[in-house]
This record gives C-alpha cells, sequence and structure tokens, in this order.
C-alpha cells in the first residue's frame, strides 16, 4: 500500500510571459504509488516536471520533497536529494556506448572523483553498472553506440540511466511518444519488470498505457488541476470526459 | 580482434618506445632536431592541455593563449627581475595561469556555444593589449630576453643555456603531463568531463554540476598551457607580450582538429606533423600558411574526427 507522502506541490505556478503554464497547481504524490499526469498538450505537464526537476523555476509556490523545500534547488542539486527523470525527447549521451551512458549515472552518488583513480576500481560502481544493463535487457548491446540502438531501445536506455542514480522518485515524461503499438507494448512490459516498487510520476498520452500502468490519475487543464482520482474514477468524471476524453 | 592482454600492453610499449627514440635523438644528430623537437613538444603539451577542454569537455577555448603567454611571463619575471630560480619559475608558470584561469572561468563557463568561444577571445585580448602596454613589465611586443639561471634538482643542476639539457627536461616535462592528462581522462573524473561533452542537460539531470566540472577543466587547461609557455619561454630564453594574442590559440586548435580531437595522442601527432610540414615546405614555399589550411580544410572534409578519429573508425 502506498505510504506518506512524498511530494507535496503546494500552489505551484509559472508563468511564460503572460502564459499561464502552470496555475496554482496543488497535488501531492505518495511513497510507491504510480501517478500518472494527463491532460491535453499544452497543459503544463511538462513544465510542471520541469518544476519539481529546477529546469525551470517557480514564480510562486512551494514544492516540498520528503518535507523538504526544494522550489529554489538546481538540478543537480535535485538529483541528489533522490529526484530522477527522463525527458520528452530522448537526452542520453549520444556518442558514447550503452555500458558509458549507465557507468556516467551509475558513478554519478559519489561525492569526490579522484582524477588518478581507475574506474576499474570502483567496483560497487561497475556491479551497479552491470545491474542496471541485466535489468533493462540491455546487457548484449553494451558495447553498441548509444545512437545505433532502436528508438525503443533508448527510450528504455534513458530510464536505466535515470534509474542508476538511486532515485526515490523517478519522473517519466512520454516514455511511449514516438513509439509504434508493438514497441509501445513491449517498452510497457519492459517498466512493469524495470520500475517495480519505484514511486513514479508518469506523463503520458497513450490512455492503455496510463489505465495499465497507473494507481492514480491527475488531470491538468490549462495548468490548473481539474480532477484527481483512481483511473475508474477519472473515466467517470464528466468534466475530464469532456475537455480531455472527447466523450 | 588482439587479446585484451595485448590491448592492454599497447600503450605502454608504445609510449615507451617513442620515448627511447625521442631520448635518443641527441646521441645522433647535431643540434638543430634537438631545437625543432624541443619546440614540437612544447606546442604538443599545449595542444593536449586544449585538448582537454575542447576535446573532452566540448568547450572551444581560443583563451589558451593567454595562459600560455602568462606562464611565460611566469618564469622570465621573477627569474629576471627577482633573481628566483628557475625552479620556481616553472610552478609559477603552472600556478598563475591556472590562477587567472579560474577567474576567466568564473565568468566564461556560464555561457556556451559561440558565447563562450568569444568571451574567451575577449579576455585574452585583455591579456595582449595589457601585455604590449605595460612595457616596463613585459616588455610589450619587443619582449623580455633573459638567461635562465641553472635548474636545482637537487642531486643535480640542470644548465638551461645547454640544448641538450633544455631538451632533456621539455621531454621529461611533457611526457609527465601527457600520462597525468592520460590517466585523468579516464578516471571518473574524466568520464564526467565526457558526459558533459555528450550532453550537458543530461549531465546535470543525473546529478552533475557542469558549471563546477567546467570551471575545474578550464583551470587544469590554464595551468597546462602555462607550462606550455613556460617551457617556451625558457627554450627561448624569451618572453613576449605576442605569445599572449588570442591567435596563438589556433595553433593548439589545428594541432588537434587535424591530429583528433578527444584522443589526446591525435593533438601530439598534429603538433609533429604539421611543425614538419611547415618546417620543409619554407624551403619550398613561402606560403606554409597556405599549405596548413589545406591540411586543415581536407581534415575537416575527409576526416572530421582528425587522423586518429579516422584510424580508430577504421579498425572498427
Amino acid at each position: 500500500m502506498p505510504g506518506d507522502a512524498i511530494l507535496v506541490l503546494e500552489k505551484v505556478c509559472r508563468n511564460f510571459g503572460g502564459l499561464m503554464a502552470v496555475n496554482f497547481a496543488s497535488l501531492s504524490v505518495r511513497k510507491g504509488e504510480l501517478r500518472a499526469l494527463i491532460g491535453p498538450n499544452g497543459a503544463g505537464k511538462t513544465t510542471l516536471l520541469n518544476l519539481i526537476t529546477g529546469i525551470h523555476a517557480a514564480t510562486a509556490g512551494r514544492i516540498l520533497f520528503k518535507g523538504e523545500d526544494i522550489t529554489r534547488l538546481t538540478p543537480d542539486r535535485i538529483s541528489h536529494k533522490g529526484i530522477s527523470r527522463t525527458l520528452q525527447i530522448t537526452s542520453l549521451f549520444s556518442g558514447l556506448t550503452v555500458y558509458e551512458n549507465i557507468w556516467a549515472a551509475a558513478q554519478s552518488r559519489k561525492r569526490f572523483f579522484n582524477p588518478l583513480a581507475r574506474p576499474e576500481a570502483w567496483t560497487d560502481v561497475r556491479e551497479k553498472t552491470g545491474r542496471m544493463l541485466e535489468l533493462t535487457g540491455l546487457a548484449d548491446k553494451a558495447g553498441a553506440v548509444c545512437s545505433e540502438l532502436s528508438y525503443g531501445d533508448q527510450r528504455i536506455l534513458e530510464m536505466g540511466i535515470a534509474l542508476s542514480t538511486d532515485p526515490e522518485l523517478l519522473l517519466l515524461d512520454e516514455p511511449t511518444a514516438g513509439l509504434s503499438t508493438q514497441e509501445s507494448m513491449a517498452l510497457v512490459k519492459r517498466m512493469r519488470a524495470m520500475l517495480r516498487g519505484q514511486t513514479i510520476v508518469l506523463v503520458e498520452h497513450d490512455m492503455g498505457v496510463v489505465m495499465e500502468l497507473s494507481d492514480r490519475l491527475t488531470v491538468l487543464h490549462y495548468g490548473e488541476v481539474l480532477a484527481e482520482g483512481t483511473p475508474a474514477e477519472i473515466m467517470a468524471n464528466d468534466e475530464v470526459r469532456k475537455v480531455y476524453l472527447g466523450k | 580482434m588482439l587479446p585484451d592482454k595485448w590491448k592492454a600492453a599497447a600503450f605502454p610499449l608504445a609510449f615507451v618506445l617513442v620515448a627511447a627514440v625521442l631520448a635518443a635523438v641527441p646521441f645522433f644528430e647535431d643540434l638543430f632536431y634537438q631545437t625543432f623537437l624541443t619546440e614540437v613538444l612544447v606546442w604538443a603539451l599545449f595542444a593536449i592541455s586544449f585538448d582537454l577542454i575542447f576535446g573532452y569537455v566540448g568547450l572551444l577555448s581560443f583563451g589558451q593563449a593567454l595562459f600560455f603567454g602568462l606562464g611565460g611571463y611566469a618564469v622570465a619575471i621573477p627569474t629576471l627581475k627577482l633573481g628566483m630560480g628557475t625552479g620556481s619559475g616553472l610552478l609559477l608558470s603552472v600556478a598563475v595561469p591556472a590562477a587567472f584561469a579560474a577567474f576567466v572561468g568564473f565568468f566564461s563557463v556560464r555561457l556556451t556555444g559561440i558565447h563562450f568561444v568569444i568571451i574567451t577571445i575577449i579576455f585574452a585580448l585583455i591579456g595582449s593589449t595589457v601585455g604590449e602596454t605595460w612595457t616596463s613589465l613585459t616588455g610589450g611586443a619587443d619582449g623580455l630576453v633573459f638567461m635562465p639561471p641553472p635548474l636545482d634538482l637537487g642531486i643535480a643542476q640542470l644548465d638551461l643555456m645547454d640544448i641538450r639539457t633544455t631538451y632533456y627536461l621539455v621531454l621529461a616535462i611533457v611526457a609527465i603531463s601527457y600520462l597525468f592528462l592520460r590517466r585523468m581522462v579516464r578516471s571518473p573524473l574524466g568520464k564526467v568531463f565526457v558526459a558533459i561533452r555528450e550532453n550537458e542537460e543530461r549531465a546535470r539531470l543525473i546529478g552533475y554540476d557542469v558549471r563546477r566540472y567546467k570551471l575545474l577543466a578550464f583551470v587544469i587547461a590554464g595551468g597546462l598551457s602555462g607550462l606550455a609557455g613556460g617551457l617556451y619561454t625558457l627554450s627561448l630564453k624569451y618572453a613576449s607580450a605576442t605569445f599572449l594574442h588570442w591567435s596563438v590559440s589556433g595553433h593548439a586548435v589545428v594541432y588537434a582538429i587535424v591530429g583528433g580531437a578527444g584522443t589526446l595522442v591525435g593533438p601530439v601527432l598534429g603538433a609533429g606533423l604539421i611543425m614538419a610540414l611547415e618546417h620543409y615546405l619554407v624551403n619550398l614555399l613561402q606560403a606554409t600558411d597556405l599549405v596548413v589550411g589545406a591540411v586543415l580544410v581536407s581534415t575537416l572534409l575527409l576526416a572530421p574526427m582528425g587522423i586518429v578519429g579516422f584510424l580508430r573508425g577504421r579498425r572498427k
């Protein structure tokens, strides 16, 4: 069962010029739950993730993670607090191999990078990289430069990178965007295995994926929280059906 | 495919071989090649210091000339005007440019792309303008001529007025610097640098303070560019404000791109190859720059990853 709230947004706002991208959004995510964030294009879903990870600064409101105010922190500090994410447009170290991609994230929890150390001597990082390669199912492609991977594998690799920072909260921005139905299904299957027990906020357009994976849904509309509830409650909500589901 | 053991042994073998050949040069010929190779080694060091910031972190710095020139003055001024030893001068040639790099870097690493390039040019321009104006200290464009006192190593005194001794000193320092940089770019720290080069946003999202690591690389590169300038000045017995000019950085840019940026060995090859070309062609035609330009353009068109990048790509 989901436990205490791990992420709390209190009346968070962000405007770009005159546009209120996020408008007094409040929500709370419990430890262990998979929360889907849905809404029409331009509803402020990605902006919300950008505020949580410090890519953009909130113009008003507070963001609390494990009870600590992280509203003004930079992305790297927020990563060290335990929040990790994937981006809508796949973001990898594209010229490096799969192994090097995972390694870069796996070593990121270290505090000091000795310029004269041999990386082979960091057995814990090496083992973690190996574990993550198994978990992502990319072990046999470890030596491949990641720009040579299929798009579906690139999405999985990005999740592997995000997981390698040992996050307590994982934010996924449209993991199935740009994938065929078949690839989407394979990805969702892999996600189930990879992400067991993780607390996740998932932005997703594919309602099939959302219904399959999520415990609760938050619906955003013009930067505001329109509704929140279980998948069944959201499907039954008249207002949501009107603005988003188009029924 | 070679067995891993062989691959692991390939670098030490090649390194020892090259070092041995270079160390043997003074036994077989007169002073010309020692002077020439001293110069090649100095520029190779300058090129690998640039490769750290450009090839590994992805920042095109035209400010390296500032640190190169400062390194030269950090040797010349204390020995000439303060009566300090050559050893302290060499230490200063790392420390002073590194300190300036910390200052320049503090402002520069906030910027990316073309803005970073321009601000490093501006800092170098300020440096060369100050250097050319403050003639009482720097000698301006005429420079300072000095005689470096013998370098006291405790067990031996190195007479730096001797070409062969200077050659060995430069060879030893450049070799050590190369090994240091090679170790560093393969270390966990080097992996952070490469991650930043490949995708700054992703690096930040997995917890790396990108500016801090860029600044660190900039300071290390600045210190080593300074050391190259210090050695250059020691070998020429001369420091000049013209060394500070941003265009001097262009040497490192060309050597790194022709040889292969982000490989360390590439810029060394690039320096050797282009300086040899310039040297042999200068007797045939005056316009050596034209040839260097043609080499650079051909590299960019035919082997954009440079000679070493091209060879590695073929091996795969």
